[in-house]
């Protein structure tokens, strides 16, 4: 398979990218759930600093993919009716913010609460904002609104990729498959 | 006419006495700042205790006379978080309700560099600690600023107990800071 996008299917960087981040979030958002859920302790702790690892890891990651799109342009859409284009392309797009929107919410949320994050221990991450437990709040509902926001449009994705591969039968959804389509 | 008059004596007094610390001189937290940091998940945070007194009797001609006295509100630990805040006056860390103040005491003072180090003694949840502490000394009028530093290992003291006994998530060691407005007793 091409490093590189064809006019029919992504390369395999950008198949790479996308389903990295995919196992990504799936693991983060159980991090977040569980965590949030336990009472303050060393058990949580430990959580939230791998929630907080994996959401540096998606928000580089993020950096690189939205890079290499505009290095290596997406294959041309398959043929769909021009409100469905339209709709997959906003879509696209506000899932992309998230992946940026979520990591500094939760980041700036962590400098808020004087609890900085730290990257697997390597690196620590500087903080934007004083400590402010007023703000630390604000924060902490724009993350959880946001991560409702990523469950209806990962949801929307999911269920549109699906419909075109099993109700369409375009083929769309080896475009982001490493197998060959059939 | 009154002021003028008095005004020579009194500047002959603040000449003559250059050390501008003799007598005990105090602080609390209005007057100054007693922050610590530490290692939590991986990353630096600081913290302040929010009430303390210092007396301070010394006189750098004759530090074997000094005594530095410090004492502590546990309970005044203050992180900006308040859920870590309640743990820390709990009785995992400084059980607060049971010790409600921790005490530094030193009476022996040596010169360095740029400054002094006291080798006093820190007391925190009844255990007694042998803890350095380095400071310098800057005359600020008829204030003296005195700012300074010290480290301990919180494990010394039983500050985490059960599961926070653990220095993987939470460091053992706490670096002190102080800057300190020292002003004459009475």
């Amino acid at each position: 398979m091409p490093a590189r996008n064809s006019s029919v299917r992504y390369g395999s960087v950008a198949q790479f990218l996308h389903w990295t981040i995919v196992v990504l979030l799936i693991i983060q958002v159980t991090l977040g759930k569980i965590a949030h859920e336990l009472p303050v302790g060393l058990e949580r702790l430990v959580l939230m600093a791998r929630h907080k690892s994996v959401g540096i890891t998606i928000l580089g990651l993020a950096v690189v993919r939205l890079a290499w799109r505009w290095i290596d342009r997406p294959p041309p859409p398959v043929p769909m009716p021009r409100w469905q284009d339209i709709a997959a392309r906003l879509n696209h797009w506000a899932l992309y913010a998230l992946l940026f929107a979520l990591p500094l919410t939760g980041w700036l949320m962590s400098s808020a609460a004087n609890r900085p994050a730290s990257w697997f221990g390597l690196v620590q991450l500087p903080d934007f904002i004083a400590p402010d437990p007023g703000l630390k709040e604000s924060f902490e509902e724009a993350h959880e609104l946001l991560v409702n926001v990523l469950f209806v449009l990962a949801g929307l994705h999911v269920a549109a990729a699906l419909k075109h591969q099993f109700l369409d039968r375009d083929g769309l959804l080896f475009r982001m498959l490493p197998w060959r389509a059939r | 006419m009154m002021l003028r008059k008095l005004a020579l004596p009194v500047a002959l007094a603040v000449a003559l006495c250059p050390a501008a610390l003799a007598g005990p001189r105090q602080a609390d937290a209005a007057s100054g700042t007693l922050e610590f940091s530490a290692i939590q998940a991986d990353a630096r945070f600081s913290g302040a205790f929010k009430q303390f007194r210092v007396v301070f009797d010394f006189d750098p001609g004759q530090p074997a006379a000094g005594r530095l006295d410090v004492t502590v509100d546990t309970a005044s630990i203050d992180t900006q978080d308040g859920e870590r805040d309640e743990i820390l006056r709990g009785p995992d860390f400084f059980s607060a309700a049971k010790y409600p103040q921790a005490v530094y005491h030193a009476e022996r003072f040596e010169r360095t560099g740029d400054g002094w180090r006291a080798d006093g003694e820190l007391t925190i949840r009844g255990k007694k600690r042998a803890v350095p502490v380095t400071f310098t000394l800057a005359p600020a009028g008829e204030a003296t600023i005195m700012q300074g530093t010290a480290n301990l290992k919180r494990l010394d003291f039983g500050l985490g107990q059960g599961e926070w006994a653990s220095t993987e998530w939470v460091g053992d060691a706490v670096d002190i800071r102080f800057e300190l407005r020292l002003a004459p007793v009475g």
